[in-house]
């Protein structure tokens, strides 16, 4: 993305605070010229102090009156000016954020799957953060700091032509010095960063799994390996630290001898007349200010160049292509039947390797479906197509005869009920979790659902209950209490179509067994598919889909595929084995 | 953070020089302000050129001087900060190796690798910019004070007065902005939160159909955050103008006090400018000042933080008159017959839990049986077998392991002599070798093909070009789950502990590798073995099976036994299929 798209992007976020904006600008412009004038009021009433009985108190009077009057309001004025800003700044990063979470819950799941979630963290949230630090902030610091150079420049070629001149062609020096060591500190603060990172895998992997290294005894070796890795650390730091520390003393050495020549050329020219004491102590005030915007000018210039570059990953995101929106279709019945067809399917999740390229199912509303095949076998993808996170290639799929173009994906998913092996809860408490696909439900509702699902006896004996708060990865409850969840935030709205994908793994057999009473009543009457592993599953299925590599190789019922010399009959026959 | 200062021990000489070496840079800077007024007063008034040059020299002399003091400040406070932090994280890293299980639940491991990396980033950060830069601003602010005495002690009363109500303006500003900057952090946090939970669970969150109220959510969380962003912006932006009004302001009245003395003859022209100079060298400190001390603050808070780690103290820890596990040769043919763990009436609360996870669970276990562990999830299961290393202690009853209580024990003994195979198969970056090495630093090649051997892992290993020295990828990542879970075992093997626990570690095998596993943990007659499991089949085999319902025992017996005598064991065993005499299939 170009620098300009990027600007013109960033703009259009700011053009509803463009006024704010303008205001600020000028009311930052209002507080630098006033600051840079206040050290010339100083100047004309230090003129006014001559000495004993010298003093024109009605002029010093008038100096310090107008000088008084300019520091409130320049003080007024920039904080007014900050409060502006923020404003601004705060007010766009929420925008795109929120935009951002728009994208993200509209993005096709193939955009998702295919990056991981901490790298579009971090641009929502800390590129988003950079871009107004960097461009708001930056910006506004660039501002002041080019108009606090330009006016104290013209002011002091105004007062004194030679002391202007030393000033103007002294003070770069100081930025030539502090660039120096930025260029060398540079690859010490990669070493440094390169130990850190390091040293975070380390602590990752020993602090993350503190519970294994305790259970191997391994505490005194892990400190020894970390020892190790933390002096390597230590030592880069040190390095990176002491040298880039130098800029500092090194820049005012350089601007303390710009204040020495200036006072060298101005009390020559004050001898020879022409300059005022007064004058020359305001010309002293300005060599001493006049270097710091150039610092902080040069940090704000690589801020900027980084804002960019973050803003830059941002709209990258933004601007991911979305799914159509679809179009409204013929008026659908309050709940579907569960007819499925799928006829000539293909898909593929990379164009260049086809994974499914004919599939052809066809279930009868309210029938059962066991998936079976070896891992990696296609079942996740079938769930994929089924509930249409990710969209067919070629092919027709259709719901009780209806094409998918006329079912939209929200009435979709709200007729298919899922439990995935993958047992995420949301945060917040249990109830919120069980009630997710029916926010109102009563809680009598929810605790049926719980009970239905074996839930209700582990939750009941849970601190809070079913306030229980659960953390990020559903914190404190095992993979099989999870699981029980999951399947009870099903029970709570039972569709008519049922997906369950190794809905048990985590469940011991007795709590399995258990749930099977429960999944009968859940799957009765409804069309379900279930990726079992449970051989009476298999048995009582109405089809199996045997499924290798992507494919439906075979299909059938349990008798009729163990008739032949079935890929079925071979899984079936290793399988029972003992 | 007043408990970290001794990490300093050694360091201290440097960390006192450091702001020395600052001071006197500080010094020449504030010896600049008296050579100008001599310049005016003398110089100029004479026109004497040589004088002027003479001390502009000076001048630039001092210059030289500051550069080098401040040179070797910078050393020491680097050092300093550097080595400190470096010693503070290197100790906190072996303390988090003592706490026990209990401390780690309750903290979380997110927090404990916080604490060690960001955290201390921020103290490093904070001690060298105390070092170096806190310092030296007082000391100016401070030392232009005394100056402006030594020049006049009248004008010296403005300095006097300025400085204490700077300071409270200061603190007021950053005591009252500090908790707001927490909870600008604290809205942050949760915006991240709703932002992971979209990507995390965006399957679940879609098929709920919950997109739109997401958005919702998520746009309440950033208005949230914008609000206390702008609070704390606007009450933090006050402190600059402030500052900046209150220094010039006496700037004047300073300029005014001037007039008055030098029309009474006592001060000169050149001394109200030197007084001048001072007051505009305040302003600047000031504001670095201002600017540090919010740094500073957050590298306290970090410290604080870290410090609250340090005070945790681990609840489960050797005793002080500790003893080896082989102290009174348990071991012995004599003591065959003699229970190698003893659970009377023991029963677990885990900290913050409303009831009892175990309950008066009495059970033995003796020398070289195979015993099984069975039950639903969340019976106890894990819980039980935990105890046996004393990874949590127990909350009633009595735990006798190897003949004496399980807390007298020194806990390294313990754990090398019992051994647990964790659920989840974690493996650490390196080579097969240094993970099988893990719990045995000094077994042998032989030893670690034969564990290999009866892990069912040697095939896969001996097939990689580097075998014992393939690279393992941090989490174990280059492997399948399936040779992740067999190499844990292979590595639980790899020791000469006398108990050895398989916490439902064979679950991720397949069936005929579970099996052989199962085989050679039955010939392990010279240990104890404890194999944990929800699946009656993955049992057979056992001496022994200990039902677990609920956190109490419900079984204790073989499985014909079990059969017929209980209840919650049959119906498990049904489930699986296996009530039926032949067996079976699946």
């Amino acid at each position: 993305m170009k620098t300009r798209q990027i600007l013109s992007r960033l703009l259009r976020y700011l053009r509803r605070s463009l006024p704010l904006l303008i205001l600020a600008l000028l009311l930052a412009a209002v507080s630098v010229i006033l600051q840079i004038l206040v050290p010339k009021r100083i100047g004309d009433a230090i003129d006014t102090i001559v000495g004993p009985g010298d003093v024109a108190f009605d002029a010093l009077w008038g100096f310090l009156r107008t000088a008084g009057i300019f520091v409130l309001i320049s003080a007024v004025s920039s904080w007014l000016m900050t409060l502006l800003l923020n404003r601004v700044s705060f007010r766009t990063v929420r925008d795109i954020r929120n935009d951002a979470i728009n994208h993200i819950t509209r993005l096709p799941l193939s955009y998702l799957d295919s990056r991981s979630n901490g790298e579009i963290v971090s641009r929502v949230i800390t590129d988003v953060d950079q871009v107004a630090d960097g461009l708001l902030l930056g910006f506004a610091q660039f501002f002041t700091g080019i108009l606090t150079i330009l006016g104290t420049l013209t002011l002091m070629f105004l007062t004194n032509v030679k002391i202007a001149l030393v000033v103007m062609l002294l003070t770069p020096l100081s930025l030539f010095v502090a660039r120096f060591i930025a260029s060398r500190t540079f690859r010490l603060f990669r070493e440094q960063s390169l130990a850190r990172s390091a040293q975070t895998s380390l602590i990752d992997e020993l602090v993350g799994q503190q519970k294994v290294v305790q259970a191997y005894s391994y505490e005194s070796r892990a400190a020894e390996s970390f020892d190790a890795c933390d002096e390597k650390l230590c030592d880069c730091a040190l390095k990176a630290t002491f040298f880039s520390s130098l800029t500092n003393p090194c820049t005012r050495f350089v601007n303390s001898t710009v204040y020495a020549a200036c006072t060298l050329v101005g009390s020559f020219a004050v001898i020879s007349g022409g300059l005022s004491v007064g004058m020359l102590t305001t010309m002293l005030a300005y060599a001493g200010q006049y270097a710091k915007p150039f610092n902080e000018i040069s940090g704000v210039v690589t801020e900027l160049q980084n804002a960019l570059a973050c803003a830059a990953r941002i709209f990258e995101l933004l601007d991911e292509p979305l799914p159509a929106v679809q179009e409204e279709g013929p008026e659908l019945p309050d709940s579907l039947r569960g007819d499925i067809e799928f006829s000539h399917v293909a898909f593929s999740y990379v164009r260049e390797r086809p994974l499914i390229t004919d599939m052809n199912i066809s279930v009868r509303a309210g029938s059962r479906i066991a998936i079976v095949g070896p891992t990696g076998c296609g079942k996740t993808t079938l769930i994929n197509l089924l509930m249409r996170f990710y969209e067919i290639d070629g092919g027709t799929v259709t719901f009780d005869g209806l094409p998918l173009s006329d079912i939209p994906k929200s009435y979709l998913r709200r007729n298919i009920g899922m439990v995935l092996q993958d047992t995420w809860l949301s945060d917040g408490t249990i109830r919120d979790n069980i009630a997710m696909g029916k926010p109102d439900a009563t809680d009598d509702e929810i605790k049926t659902a719980a009970k239905a699902a074996h839930a209700h006896s582990f939750i009941r004996r849970l601190p809070d209950g079913y306030d229980t708060v659960l953390g990020e990865h559903g914190g404190g409850l095992s993979a099989g209490q999870r699981q029980l969840l999951c399947i009870a935030r099903v029970m709570l709205c039972l569709p008519p179509i049922l997906i369950l994908d190794e809905a048990t793994s985590s469940i011991d057999t007795r709590t399995e067994w258990k749930i099977q009473d429960a999944f009968q009543l859940m799957m009765k009457g409804r069309t379900s598919f279930i990726v079992a592993h449970r051989l009476s599953t298999i048995k009582n299925a109405d089809l199996i889909l045997v499924m290798k590599d992507g494919n439906v190789i075979e299909q059938g019922t349990h008798d009729t595929l163990m008739s032949g010399d079935t890929f079925y009959r071979s899984l079936y026959l290793a399988g029972s084995q003992t | 953070m007043r408990k970290l200062l001794r990490y300093m021990d050694g360091y201290r000489l440097r960390a006192v020089a450091a702001p020395l070496f600052k001071f006197f840079e500080a010094v020449m800077e504030l010896l600049v302000p008296l050579i100008v007024a001599s310049i005016i007063d003398t110089g100029i008034a004479q026109g004497d050129h040589g004088y002027i040059v003479r001390r502009v020299l000076l001048m630039v002399l001092f210059g030289v001087a500051g550069l080098a003091f401040a040179v070797t400040a910078q050393y020491f406070s680097a050092k300093v900060a550097v080595s400190f932090t470096g010693r503070i994280r290197r100790a906190l890293f072996k303390h988090l190796g003592t706490l026990s299980y209990t401390e780690i639940d309750t903290i979380g491991t997110d927090t404990l690798i916080t604490r060690l990396t960001g955290d201390m980033n921020q103290i490093q950060n904070g001690v060298n910019l105390t070092l170096r830069l806190l310092m030296r601003s007082p000391f100016i602010v401070l030392g232009a004070t005394v100056m402006a005495y030594t020049v006049d002690h009248r004008a010296a009363l403005v300095f006097a007065g300025l400085i204490p109500i700077l300071a409270i303006v200061i603190f007021a500003i950053m005591l009252i902005s500090i908790p707001l900057y927490r909870r600008v952090q604290e809205r942050l946090d949760r915006v991240v939160g709703a932002l992971r939970r979209n990507l995390a669970g965006v399957r679940v969150l879609r098929a709920f159909n919950k997109e739109a109220a997401e958005r919702k959510d998520f746009g309440e969380r950033t208005d949230e955050l914008e609000h206390e962003q702008r609070t704390v912006g606007g009450v933090s932006a006050l402190l600059n103008p402030l500052t900046y009004c209150l220094v010039n302001l006496a700037i004047l009245l300073l300029v005014y006090t001037g007039a008055l003395r030098v029309e009474a003859g006592i001060l000169t022209q050149g001394a109200v400018i030197a007084l001048y100079n001072y007051m505009s060298q305040i302003l600047v400190e000031l504001v670095k000042l201002a600017n540090l001390i919010i740094n500073i603050t957050r590298a306290v808070a970090c410290g604080n933080r870290v410090q609250s780690i340090f005070e945790i103290a681990p609840s489960v820890v050797s005793p002080e008159d500790a003893i080896p596990v082989d102290a009174d040769g348990f071991a012995d043919a004599s003591l065959e017959n003699a229970p190698v763990v003893s659970f009377r009436d023991v029963s677990l609360r885990y900290a913050k839990a409303s009831s009892e996870m175990l309950s008066h669970i009495s059970c033995d276990i003796f020398p070289g049986e195979y015993v099984g562990v069975i039950g639903g999830t969340g019976s106890g299961k894990t819980s039980l077998v935990q105890l046996i290393p004393r990874f949590y202690d127990i909350t009633d009853g009595s735990l006798t392991v190897f003949g004496h209580n399980v807390g007298e024990y020194d806990l390294d003994s313990l754990r090398h002599a019992v051994r647990v195979v964790p659920q989840k198969a974690v493996l650490f970056a390196g080579t097969i070798r240094s993970n099988l090495l893990f719990g045995n630093p000094n077994a042998t090649d032989e030893e670690l093909w034969f564990a290999l051997e009866k892990s069912c892992a040697a095939d896969f290993v001996r097939a990689l070009p580097e075998g014992l020295d393939a690279p393992v990828s941090k989490g174990g990542s280059n492997f399948s789950g399936g040779q992740r879970q067999r190499l844990t075992i292979a590595r639980a093997f790899v020791t000469d502990a006398r108990i050895l626990i398989l916490d439902d570690s064979g679950s991720a095998l397949d069936y005929a590798t579970e099996q052989k596993l199962r085989r050679a943990l039955r010939e392990e007659r010279d240990r104890t073995v404890l194999y944990v499991s929800q699946r009656a089949g993955a049992l057979t085999g056992c001496d022994r099976i200990l039902v677990l319902e609920d956190g109490e025992l419900v079984g204790n017996g073989t499985h014909d036994e079990l059969l017929s005598t209980c209840p919650v064991y049959r119906e498990i065993a049904a489930a699986s299929g296996l009530a039926v005499a032949e067996g079976g299939a699946v």
